[in-house]
């Protein structure tokens, strides 16, 4: 019997998600002018023939259409907006009977938010107060296992390899409850690099070791700087004590993660978390605790983040909250109030702001249990509050107008094969006990 | 003075029910019509429409101001008419020559306006001789040249030595050549950051040995600052090797000034004020304990200093926080000035004769207002400086540099963020008039400009900033 090389709950969830189905996938997105984006999803349409009859294969789609009305802007206006945030394709399986996996993510934000999407004391890559959009070759990956699965053997080792999240830090925020991106997006992830891994499951306990690009992305159809790979590294050590206890502890080194030919700061990062994840009966319980912590040019400058959140759902009702006390650096604008200079003309800063929000949101699936798709509509609102920190010529009051913000977002997601998905998640990890894999699940596993 | 006058078409029905027409606005330019300005600056004066009500002024009336052609931009968008029905706006052209329009309106109905025209004059553009690209490392920040040598600091690629008409490796402004380069050795932040020199002609010695390396490293600005002074030995200019470094706790370094005579380095060290350091002998090793003199002018918390400068005998200093200083240069204490610019973040500077001139940064603003402003101080027979102008520069947001050529004829500076960033040279016919002589726009801005005299001719070097940095070579010669 094959090893799962993908996990349980995902085959689980998968009898009642429709095989991808070509003539879905051709009315996609279209209209492109960049090539990337369609490469990826002709890749995405070839790889099924290929590993099909071999074992499992899953598609993933996911949108949401949102509109946002926040004070946070600059000269303290008001700023509302609609888009189409999160828009993705993806693929996900095994083949060679469970010893191989593979994931392909294709983003379309590049296309559906160029500007990026209005988000309170989001920043990177360029963008701040905005999220950036993600590169359209969102995950490429590949991994190999050999050992036995979860529950039946000791052991596991697995090689990750391709294009993806670095083993490093919390979930991306794609996976979790609220829909706006934490503050902390650049201090508790690494994301979108060439990164080989290597994994070692011992009993509950998970090692990896990773190099991969220290360069981030600085437009959507950018790749990585192939010749920086291998600048930078990062280990993660992930014990499961409990099936319904996750704990994490990460460490990184990122070579100028911020200027891509490689003359900025280096950062090391730390972060630790906790993530709870139970059936309950009528639905699951979901918390997460975590702290993070980047210093740059040998702790010249330090950000730290705290950050907790939960959910619970209930049948159809999913209510949630997350508090966050996060800092960041105040780097140069452009004239463009919401873009940062990039590249760096030097490695001073403005100042360094700290966010402390509170988020509270409700999300009701439409679908009902079993059915494929995910349909759930949402409202999220967010209170807080912006302060400097450690001096410097950045005056909250006087760019913002004032120190305070609001936001409110309401809209409906639309997704298939969400359930139990963690992105991020590859090769050992992805076939770890699936009771770590239903935060996007639309049906209680047990029933009441 | 009434110009035009133009009847306005549509009526306005009373409020309450009656039927008999309201008595109809007219609106008719008052003055400012017909100007001629240089492009991409202001007209002198301002523009005025008057509207009346049955022939009297009539207050409270919103004009809507309309650029119409030219592309430029009229302040404020709209405007009321004040007791004397007289409305106003400020009109800065496009920046090409020709005919420029802007349409005045009440509530924005074009069938109810008048129309300024004004003449843009063309700026005549500095010469572009060379553009070298620089490895994108950053890039470049900036240049010191003499005796036909640039020294090019290229931030992590370090220093670039070109020949630019020193005849060693028969290089010109037309055609810099590459001599050598250096990395200095990583400042204690492990940031390479070459950022400023100074190549060092001792008078007392005769050796043209040492070149100054300011490293810039990671600072806050207004708080904090990292980075190194190192010495490299150029005595043998295809071989330059680093013998020395001057580092001072809790600061880092941005530029210098040296009297050579008495043999003294100065340096502006940021959020640690300025430093003296003597420079005299043979430098090797740390030559931290060399240091003659320390002063915070603005105190500590209020001074981030960008630059020094040694002129006449006299030390002055331009801090981003506290304003323009005058020192002393063997104590550094302060003299005279301090204080003066509350409204601006400070930059660079130059002192020639009686005048200095200081400019402004504008990253983040500062009580509202950007860096576009260049200061002009008129010094006093013991060197204080007593503000007499503020040259606005429209379109920027940073005077990143100033300098003054060597026969006090022309002012140059360099500027960043904004539609008008690149290169502006003024006239200094008048020293506190300074009268636009010519200009060349950047997108990408320019960090610093450095001139320098060459077989006769004036260039300017300086700084594109990135995403594609070069080392850019104007010729200023044909500007008078």
């Amino acid at each position: 019997m094959p090893f799962g090389c993908w996990p349980t709950g995902v085959r689980a969830a998968s009898r009642a998600v429709p095989r991808l189905d070509r003539r879905v996938v051709r009315s996609g997105p279209g209209g492109r002018r960049d090539w990337v984006a369609p490469a990826l999803l002709a890749w995405a349409l070839a790889a099924p023939g290929a590993i099909q009859a071999q074992s499992s294969l899953h598609p993933l789609v996911n949108g949401v259409l949102v509109t946002t009305g926040t004070d946070l802007t600059p000269g303290n206006g008001r700023l509302a907006e609609i888009s189409l945030v999160q828009p993705m394709l993806g693929l996900h399986g095994t083949a060679a009977g469970g010893h191989l996996g593979f994931t392909a993510t294709v983003d379309f934000e590049g296309l559906s938010t160029p500007n990026g999407e209005l988000t309170l004391g989001g920043w990177g890559e360029g963008f701040i107060d905005r999220r950036h959009p993600h590169t359209y070759a969102h995950e490429l990956v590949v991994a190999g296992l050999v050992g036995k699965r979860p529950g039946a053997g000791a052991w596991q080792l697995g090689i990750v390899g391709g294009k993806g999240f670095v083993p490093f830090g919390s979930d991306d925020p794609m996976s979790r409850p609220p829909l706006r991106y934490p503050v902390n997006h650049h201090w508790s992830q690494i994301l979108e690099r060439a990164m080989l891994a290597a994994q070692l499951r011992l009993y509950a306990a998970v090692l990896e070791a990773s190099l991969f690009n220290g360069d981030e992305p600085e437009y959507p159809s950018q790749w990585p700087n192939w010749s920086r790979f291998g600048d930078s590294w990062a280990i993660r050590l992930l014990l499961e004590p409990a099936p319904w206890l996750e704990l994490q502890g990460s460490l990184a080194k990122v070579h100028s993660p911020e200027h891509r030919p490689g003359a900025g700061l280096d950062q090391d990062k730390v972060s630790v978390s906790g993530r709870f994840d139970r059936p309950t009966a009528t639905g699951n319980a979901y918390a997460m605790v975590e702290w993070a912590q980047t210093r740059e040019a040998d702790g010249f400058f330090r950000y730290q983040s705290w950050l907790a959140e939960g959910a619970i759902r209930t049948g159809r009702h999913r209510p949630y909250v997350r508090y966050e006390r996060t800092e960041r650096p105040e780097e140069e604008r452009t004239v463009d109030p919401f873009r940062s200079l990039r590249p760096h003309l030097e490695n001073s800063i403005l100042g360094t702001s700290r966010w402390t929000i509170y988020t509270a949101g409700y999300r009701i699936a439409v679908t009902g249990p079993g059915s494929g798709a995910v349909v759930e509509a949402f409202a999220e609102t967010s209170r807080g509050r912006i302060a400097k920190i450690g001096g410097g010529v950045f005056e909250v009051d006087s760019y913002y107008g004032e120190d305070a913000f609001w936001s409110l977002s309401v809209g409906i997601r639309i997704g298939i094969g969400l359930t139990g998905h963690r992105m991020g998640r590859y090769g050992v990890l992805a076939s770890l006990a699936p009771s770590q894999h239903g935060l996007h699940q639309t049906e209680p596993r047990r029933g009441p | 003075m009434i110009r035009a006058r133009r009847l306005v078409t549509s009526l306005l029905l009373a409020a309450c029910g009656g039927t008999e027409p309201q008595t109809p606005l007219e609106i008719a330019i008052q003055s400012g019509d017909g100007q001629t300005a240089v492009s991409g600056e202001r007209v002198a004066e301002r523009y005025a429409v008057i509207v009346t009500k049955g022939g009297q002024p009539e207050p409270g009336v919103a004009v809507t101001w309309t650029v119409i052609s030219g592309g430029g931009v009229v302040t404020p968008p709209a405007s009321n008419t004040d007791g004397a029905g007289v409305a106003r706006a400020v009109h800065t052209l496009g920046v090409l020559a020709g005919a420029q329009q802007v349409r005045a309106s009440i509530g924005g109905a074009p069938q109810s306006s008048v129309r300024f025209t004004a003449t843009a004059r063309a700026v005549p553009e500095p010469v572009v001789v060379a553009s070298i690209p620089i490895p994108p490392n950053y890039g470049i920040h900036d240049t010191f040249v003499r005796d036909g040598l640039a020294f090019v600091c290229a931030w992590n690629t370090g220093v670039m030595i070109f020949d630019v008409g020193n005849g060693i490796s028969g290089g010109s402004p037309a055609s810099p050549v590459l001599v050598s380069s250096v990395v200095p050795s990583a400042a204690p932040l492990g940031t390479l950051s070459a950022h400023n020199a100074w190549w060092f002609h001792n008078p007392v010695t005769g050796e043209k040995r040492y070149l100054f390396v300011g490293q810039e490293g990671p600072g806050t600005i207004g708080v904090s600052s990292s980075g190194d002074i190192k010495v490299i030995d150029v005595s043998d200019l295809v071989r330059p090797r680093e013998v020395g470094s001057f580092h001072y706790e809790g600061g880092g370094t941005h530029n210098f000034w040296v009297d050579e005579a008495r043999q003294v380095l100065y340096a502006a060290y940021y959020n640690v004020g300025v430093v003296a350091v003597d420079i005299s002998g043979t430098l090797s090793g740390d030559i931290s304990g060399r240091l003659i003199a320390r002063s915070a002018p603005g105190g500590n918390g209020s001074t981030y200093m960008w630059g020094i400068m040694l002129a006449g005998g006299r030390l002055y200093a331009n801090d981003m926080l506290s304003g323009f200083w005058q020192l002393s240069p063997t104590t550094l204490q302060p003299v005279a000035g301090g204080n003066n610019v509350p409204e601006r973040f400070g930059s660079d500077l130059w002192v020639r004769g009686d005048y200095a001139y200081s400019g402004t940064w504008g990253a983040v603003p500062r009580n509202g207002a950007v860096g576009n402003a260049l200061k002009i101080w008129r010094l006093s027979a013991a060197g204080a400086p007593v503000l007499a102008d503020s040259l606005i520069v429209t379109g920027i947001e940073t005077v990143s540099d100033v300098e003054v050529s060597d026969d006090g004829n022309l002012l140059v500076l360099s500027a960043e963020r904004g539609i008008m960033a690149g290169l502006h040279v003024y006239r200094l016919t008048d020293p506190v008039k300074p009268a636009l002589a010519g200009r060349i726009m950047v997108e990408a801005g320019l960090h610093t400009a450095t001139l320098a005299r060459i077989g006769g001719k004036l260039y300017a070097f300086a700084a594109r900033n990135p995403r594609d940095p070069a080392l850019i070579i104007y010729d200023l010669s044909g500007l008078r």
